[in-house]
């Protein structure tokens, strides 16, 4: 009866076919660093999951933004763990994201026919760099807003566009209540997007095409 | 042959398993601290705390008289001011009956007219008695009665 009705819900859906083609498709035999790209997604979706938990309560704005931080850390039940999450994931991420960039680097994965693969990866990569940039000034504590202050002063000293870059990162000249507003709303939904669009795309490649074997010392 | 199949076999099961498992944990892990998380706020007992109302002195016998208060109260995470306010009735001067000004029907806020020897709420023509019973319109129940002590002729009521 059950079966009945996956079969049934399978006729319309198709789903098994994509089961088969993402989970049981061939593989060559490879060692642990290939699971970095999976545990770079795992953690994408658990930073994914604890942000939206964020804002449920997080606030951006200058009056609220560090108060409404400090009532999730120390207030809420379980707070103090959905931030932690969030705020460790974030530096995980980084060094997850790079350590499976070198995976792919030194074992000459980049090359043909996976060029696209890896060119839509250091996109992503910029995409993390991106989300932990804008993350970093949403607590609004000294250390965000000063590291904030550093960091768009360091897209302030490119030659000719450098100040023009450095008030658009701002929204103004200063650091203001606009920062603080954008910065959020790049965080939270430019980046996803744009992270959700390059992964499928990231994935779809590494299915269609496949991944590669560990490369051998043998000329061949 | 067929020995190592079933060994195959067995392996890819045992490491479904444990995929389920790990999956399991993980999810528990998330999920529960999410829950309680998320509904943290709803189930947060308020303490009950002592408002000062006023000297009872002011009160007339036999004449529901209004009083005002600022409260402070707690949000969240913002500190806010709140106005307080309720009617007291006494007929001896002895035993207070304090009530909520709030009606029972949707909330608005009820007037006492002394023409009229009555309470009007302005939204949907509920009328109370002056002690707080139902006369006339929709409210379900009379008004609701705060608990109520007097300290050196102050008047405390019990907030929840």
């Amino acid at each position: 009866m059950f079966l009945n009705m996956v079969n049934w819900l399978d006729d319309r859906f198709g789903w098994r076919t994509i089961w088969e083609a993402i989970f049981l498709r061939k593989i060559p035999h490879v060692n642990w660093f290939y699971t970095l790209g999976s545990a770079t997604l795992f953690l994408a979706i658990l930073q994914g999951v604890t942000g939206i938990l964020l804002t449920l309560y997080y606030v951006p704005t200058p009056d609220h933004a560090y108060d409404s931080v400090v009532y999730i850390s120390t207030q809420l039940p379980a707070g103090w763990f959905i931030r932690g999450l969030h705020h460790w994931g974030a530096s995980a991420m980084v060094v997850v994201t790079v350590a499976h960039l070198l995976r792919v680097f030194f074992y000459g994965a980049y090359k043909y026919p996976r060029e696209a693969t890896w060119i839509t990866g250091v996109f992503l990569l910029l995409i993390v760099i991106g989300f932990g940039f804008t993350g970093y000034l949403l607590p609004w504590d000294q250390k965000a807003f000063w590291a904030t202050t550093v960091g768009t002063r360091i897209a302030g000293v490119a030659p000719g566009i450098g100040d023009w870059m450095l008030r658009i990162a701002r929204g103004g000249p200063e650091l203001s209540a606009v920062t603080l507003a954008r910065f959020f709303g790049t965080h939270i939904w430019v980046l996803p997007a744009s992270l959700a669009t390059l992964v499928l795309v990231h994935l779809y490649l590494v299915i269609r095409i496949g991944i590669t074997a560990v490369p051998s010392r043998k000329e061949e | 042959m067929s020995k190592s199949e079933e060994s195959n076999v067995g392996r890819r099961d045992f490491m479904k398993a444990v995929i389920a498992v790990i999956s399991g944990v993980i999810g528990t892990a998330i999920g529960l601290p999410a829950i309680a998380y998320v509904v943290g706020p709803a189930s947060k007992q308020e303490t009950d705390t002592w408002i000062r109302l006023g000297a009872v002195s002011k009160i007339e016998l036999n004449k529901p008289t209004l009083f005002k208060t600022i409260i402070e109260t707690q949000t969240g995470w913002i500190n806010a001011e709140e106005q307080f306010s309720a009617y007291v009735l006494t007929d001896d001067g002895q035993d207070f009956t304090v009530m909520s000004n709030i009606c029972t029907h949707l909330g608005c806020r009820v007037r006492w007219i002394p023409d009229q020897d009555g309470f009007f709420c302005p939204c949907h023509n509920g009328v109370f008695a002056k002690d707080g019973s139902v006369v006339s319109g929709p409210p379900p129940r009379p008004l609701d009665r705060f608990e109520s002590k007097v300290e050196d002729g102050v008047l405390f009521v019990k907030r929840g």
